[in-house]
């Protein structure tokens, strides 16, 4: 599995990428439909969740089944905040990620003591516990009730507006994530997720790293859910649940967990299809489930990784063979 | 990326958005258009489905006397998965797209608690027909809502007189489900037990999580604690999962096992036809065989001709929530304006299958909760409704007035909440 | 608190343990062996109390018979699973996000699909009427059907653990949970053995879920609630190790049995609590010798 280049200078290509992505999302929601806007917003914060994920996993190459934890995390800062009166929305906002990263510097180090699928249960057996604590901290928590009509600051309480703020959050976000991948920093993490034991011969503190990786996924992870929190002005212990941790697994490998912008695609293709295929029937489960089949058996790179073969094949089927390059 | 995946990308983005826009679900002006969300999957799917069915034959019966004041009636059917976030979504989809006059269902006590705060903020009206906490008529209250089916308050209440006259229960167990339904259905009745007897303990208590597979270790706990009434708060699978594990320990020759909130729905009964203990206490929302008057026997036998099932009792809830929007779209004289709407259903009633000879349910303006009769039986055998062998009889009847909080109760709860 | 709670609790602990064993046994061998972590064991667990459903209740099938075939319909449902679509992503990078992609499809599938066949109401099927009263030794009593579960349980640990020590199917599976390739160039028919290995433990899960078809609540969604469980067993027990599961679901079965007594309000946390502290402690699992896992 290869993730984007380290180091590389951003190219034409690269610029265009992020310029069609910024110009989609910025524009569509104006073409008239409400729904577009909310649809839009939800892609956007699974979007940050997943991409928060994947500098885990596709980056790191640590898979965790407990992220959902700190999405939660994170929204239920906003929840609580707001909605008692603590602190106001541009204050609660940041104060996710320093929760995230802290809950993340705290479970992290028991975690990374162990690898593949180890790591893996211990992830989902914390995740588990904090959501327990969450669902069961009735007084504090609203337990199962959850915590609805959070109050959001008058600037922020039209949808529109929210949606252009989430915009803004959210590909900032993407920015920094991508500086983080391309530099040496990022290049140490693709290093260990390549050959952990090699990278750690050649002196590196892999553990260290590791933990790194976490804390900036937790970040990531924390700040979606603040803004979740904005969006729907609702909150429920689901969001903690380890179902909402393997919806944002699916939506990176979906989506292509070895490029780049894989996950965000990932998060527009399965926050779409939920929403349509919910409005024709009640088996969804079946076509979501062969949908998801069909992509796993025939897009082994994920959606964007697959059209991206497929278009350099189709390309360099003119040329002279031998000399194209394959990714 | 090449060149040409920045083409495909944009090509793709169009293609999504294409589609959107043709999907677009034609908004018909003259219609009365109810948005419905209901769990079709997972374990609250057969609620969910019977709400379908039930919601769809009181539409047709409507539509067929001509509508109201000549405007048909539409309803558009979602599953709500039982989840709070999703159901926002579509509940703002139905709004937003579709354009519904009228929001109406859910079944999970969370997306009704979710789907209230989005009627508020869109000024669309929710009538709740299933879901029961009792938090959306006091602290959550809000005008848009209406709830045409019971709460937990009301199942509670009803019990509490009915333990009151058992003088010979005077140990309590209970076990529940550890959510917020679980606990609050039973603290409704044991605070209102308590207050009118005062030799009433409680020698136990267990909270296995929702949908707990297996009881065993706590039924032998329940059995060491030799209560005399066994108070449960499941609904659904777990109900019938409970008692099939629990009569090998003969279990209810040892005590009374009282579950007075939705023990006694249909499906229970139909879900085992064979072994079903006598004696069991349950109440339900609805029953099938009581009260025992032509519209609640029409309306048993209609929904068995259309879905060849008998109904759990969500059904009747759906059946009614449809039936309280026409009504109140007549006496209104819109279905567009919310606020003359409000006016018109808060003083609404409303002759529905549960109703008693005499009695009519009735909507209450302080708290929006529809006011009715409960009545509490025990399983005796009946083979009138196949494939289920018993039936609750042997009724107690409690007043509506007497299951309901008072006024006083509801602006004390509701400023508890104001802090 | 006095001796005949104690020991009543000590067996509701081995009841629900012993049906968390079947299932996990299966769960924990795929792992071995196929090296996957099949998600959707639970839905073989559900498949197997439909089938039972289907072939004691609606056709009358003896009981036994009707167990008996609802697990063989499992573990043919398992092998076309693994023959059709597992097999395709054998090998390829990134292997273990396409094994969870394809089994939680497979759950949402499976879950569709009883559905549309059964329906949403909840499925009864009577235990067998000798078995259906309890069973008394001194003070204690015990449902005799569970009784007969637990020795079910544990005649099917001791057969596969001969199955797997003596057979020469069991040898092949040793080889080729130790190396593939290297089974294969010995002459072991890998792609065979591992078919067959899957569609044993799926014939596992839906044992387990047709023997419990008669206490618990048939109904779609059942799948998901044993599938953590289990794992939760697995981990424990360590990967791949068979009595592992045993004794992954003992601890898990008692823990919470006794968990009840004195702490009833955090039951729901019991097992992710014992499998986090295992994972720290023994992150290989209890029965495995201590490794290198980090």
């Amino acid at each position: 599995m290869s993730g984007p280049k380290t180091g590389a200078k951003y190219g034409r290509d690269e610029w265009a990428q992020w310029g069609i992505a910024l110009v989609l999302f910025a524009v569509v929601p104006l073409l008239g439909k409400k729904y577009f806007v909310s649809m839009g917003n939800e892609i956007l914060v699974m979007g940050l969740f997943a991409m928060g994920f994947n500098l885990l996993y596709g980056v790191t190459g640590m898979l965790s089944f407990g992220q959902a934890a700190y999405y939660g995390v994170g929204a239920y800062t906003v929840g609580l905040l707001l909605s008692k009166g603590v602190a106001p929305f541009w204050v609660a906002l940041p104060a996710t990620m320093v929760v995230g990263g802290t809950l993340a510097l705290v479970l992290g180090p028991l975690c990374i003591r162990l690898s593949g699928v180890y790591f893996t249960m211990l992830t989902l057996a914390f995740a588990e516990m904090v959501w327990g604590i969450v669902f069961k901290w009735y007084d504090f928590t609203g337990g199962d009730n959850g915590i609805q009509g959070i109050p959001m600051p008058e600037v922020l309480r039209d949808p529109l507006r929210y949606y252009y703020f989430t915009l803004a959050v959210a590909f900032v976000s993407f920015w920094m994530i991508r500086r983080i991948v391309a530099s040496p920093f990022g290049a140490v993490l693709q290093s260990i997720r390549e050959n952990p034991e090699r990278t750690g011969f050649i002196g590196v503190k892999v553990r260290r790293y590791q933990l790194a990786a976490m804390v900036l996924s937790g970040v990531f992870a924390a700040l979606a859910g603040g803004l979740f929190a904005g969006y729907q002005h609702s909150i429920h212990p689901d969001m903690l649940h380890w179902t909402k941790s393997g919806e944002v697994i699916l939506m990176s490998i979906l989506g292509g967990a070895s490029s780049f912008f894989g996950p965000l695609m990932g998060a527009a293709v399965i926050v779409f299809i939920e929403d349509m295929i919910g409005k024709y029937t009640e088996f969804w489960e079946i076509w979501i489930g062969g949908i998801m089949l069909a992509i796993v058996i025939f897009f082994p790179r994920g959606v964007i990784g697959t059209f991206d073969t497929w278009i350099t094949r189709w390309r360099d089927h003119g040329k002279h063979a031998g000399t194209a390059a394959r990714p | 990326m090449r060149k040409q995946g920045r083409k495909w990308q944009a090509m793709l983005a169009i293609g999504l958005v294409l589609v959107m826009g043709l999907a677009e679900v034609a908004s018909a002006a003259e219609k009365i258009v109810i948005g419905a969300l209901y769990p079709m999957t997972g374990r609250a799917g057969r609620y969910g489905i019977d709400s379908v069915s039930a919601a769809e034959i009181a539409m047709n019966e409507i539509n067929a006397k001509g509508g109201v004041n000549g405007r048909m009636i539409d309803i558009i059917f979602n599953d709500s998965k039982a989840n709070p976030a999703y159901s926002i979504k579509v509940a703002k989809r139905y709004i937003t797209e579709d354009k519904v006059n009228f929001l109406m269902g859910v079944v999970s006590s969370a997306a009704g608690l979710a789907v209230t705060e989005v009627s508020k903020e869109n000024k669309v009206i929710f009538v709740g027909t299933d879901h029961a906490s009792t938090a959306l008529t006091t602290e959550k209250f809000q005008p848009y809502y209406f709830r045409v089916s019971n709460n937990t308050y009301q199942s509670a209440a009803a019990a509490a007189l009915y333990a009151k006259d058992k003088k010979e229960w005077k140990k309590y167990y209970v076990i529940g489900p550890d959510y917020e339904y679980g606990h609050r259905t039973w603290e409704d009745f044991w605070m209102l037990l308590g207050r009118q007897r005062k030799d009433v303990q409680l020698v136990g208590q267990a909270w296995p999580k929702l949908f707990e597979p297996d009881y065993t270790p706590y039924i032998t706990a329940i059995l060491n604690a030799k209560p005399d009434v066994l108070v449960t708060t499941f609904w659904g699978g777990d109900t019938v999962a409970f008692i099939k594990q629990a009569l090998p320990y003969k279990l209810f020759d040892k005590m009374k096992f009282y579950n007075y909130d939705g023990g006694g729905n249909y499906e229970l009964l139909e879900a085992m036809p064979k072994g079903l203990p006598k004696g069991l206490v349950l109440s339900a929302r609805h029953h099938l065989n009581w009260p025992d008057t032509k519209q609640n026997r029409d309306f048993v036998a209609n929904f068995k001709a259309k879905t060849g099932r008998y109904p759990s009792y969500a059904a009747e809830g759906a059946y009614a929530g449809v039936y309280f929007i026409a009504e109140g779209v007549r006496q209104a004289g819109t279905a567009e304006d919310p606020d003359k709407l409000v006016a018109a259903m808060e003083n609404l009633k409303l002759k529905l299958p549960e109703d008693p000879e005499g009695f009519t349910s009735y909507m209450r303006p302080i708290d929006h909760q529809i006011v009715q009769v409960q009545a509490i039986g025990e399983t005796v055998p009946n083979k009138k409704f196949p494939p289920a062998t018993m039936m609750l009889g042997n009724w107690k009847v409690f007043k509506a007035e007497e299951i309901i909080p008072s006024v006083a109760e509801i602006e004390a709860a509701r400023k508890a909440v104001k802090k | 608190m006095d001796g005949s709670l104690l020991v009543a609790q000590l067996i509701s602990g081995l009841t629900s343990a012993m049906t968390l064993f079947l299932v996990a046994s299966g769960l924990t061998l795929i792992f071995g062996v196929v090296n996957v972590f099949n998600f959707a064991h639970g839905s073989f667990y559900l498949l197997g109390a439909y089938f039972a459903y289907q072939v004691v209740a609606v056709s009358g099938v003896n009981f036994w018979a009707g167990v008996l075939l609802a697990a063989l319909g499992a573990g043919a449902a398992g092998m076309l699973m693994e023959y059709f679509f597992l097999r395709r992503i054998y090998g390829r990078a990134g292997e273990a996000g396409f094994q969870i992609l394809l089994t939680y499809s497979f759950i949402l599938i499976l879950d569709d699909v009883v559905k549309m066949v059964w329906g949403t109401d909840y499925k009864s099927i009577s235990k067998p009427e000798i078995l259906s009263g309890p069973f008394s030794f001194g003070e204690v009593t015990m449902p005799r059907y569970d009784l007969v579960v637990i020795v079910i349980g544990l005649a099917v640990a001791f057969g596969m653990w001969a199955a797997i020590k003596k057979t020469r199917f069991g040898r092949n599976l040793r080889a080729i949970s130790s190396n593939r390739e290297m089974a294969s160039s010995l002459g072991v028919n890998v792609p065979l053995t591992l078919s067959l290995v899957f569609g044993l433990a799926t014939a596992l899960g839906g044992l387990s879920g047709a023997l419990s078809a008669p206490v618990r609540t048939v109904t779609p969604g059942a799948g998901i609630e044993v599938i953590i469980g289990s794992l939760i067993v697995v981990v424990i027990g360590g990967l791949g190790n068979f009595w592992g599961a045993l004794v992954g679901a003992l601890v898990i079965g008692e823990v919470t049995a006794f968990g009840i007594l004195f702490l009833p309000q955090w039951a729901i946390l019991f097992s992710y609590a014992v499998m986090a502290l295992v994972l720290i402690f023994r992150p290989e699992g209890l029965l495995m010798k201590r490794g290198a896992v980090g």
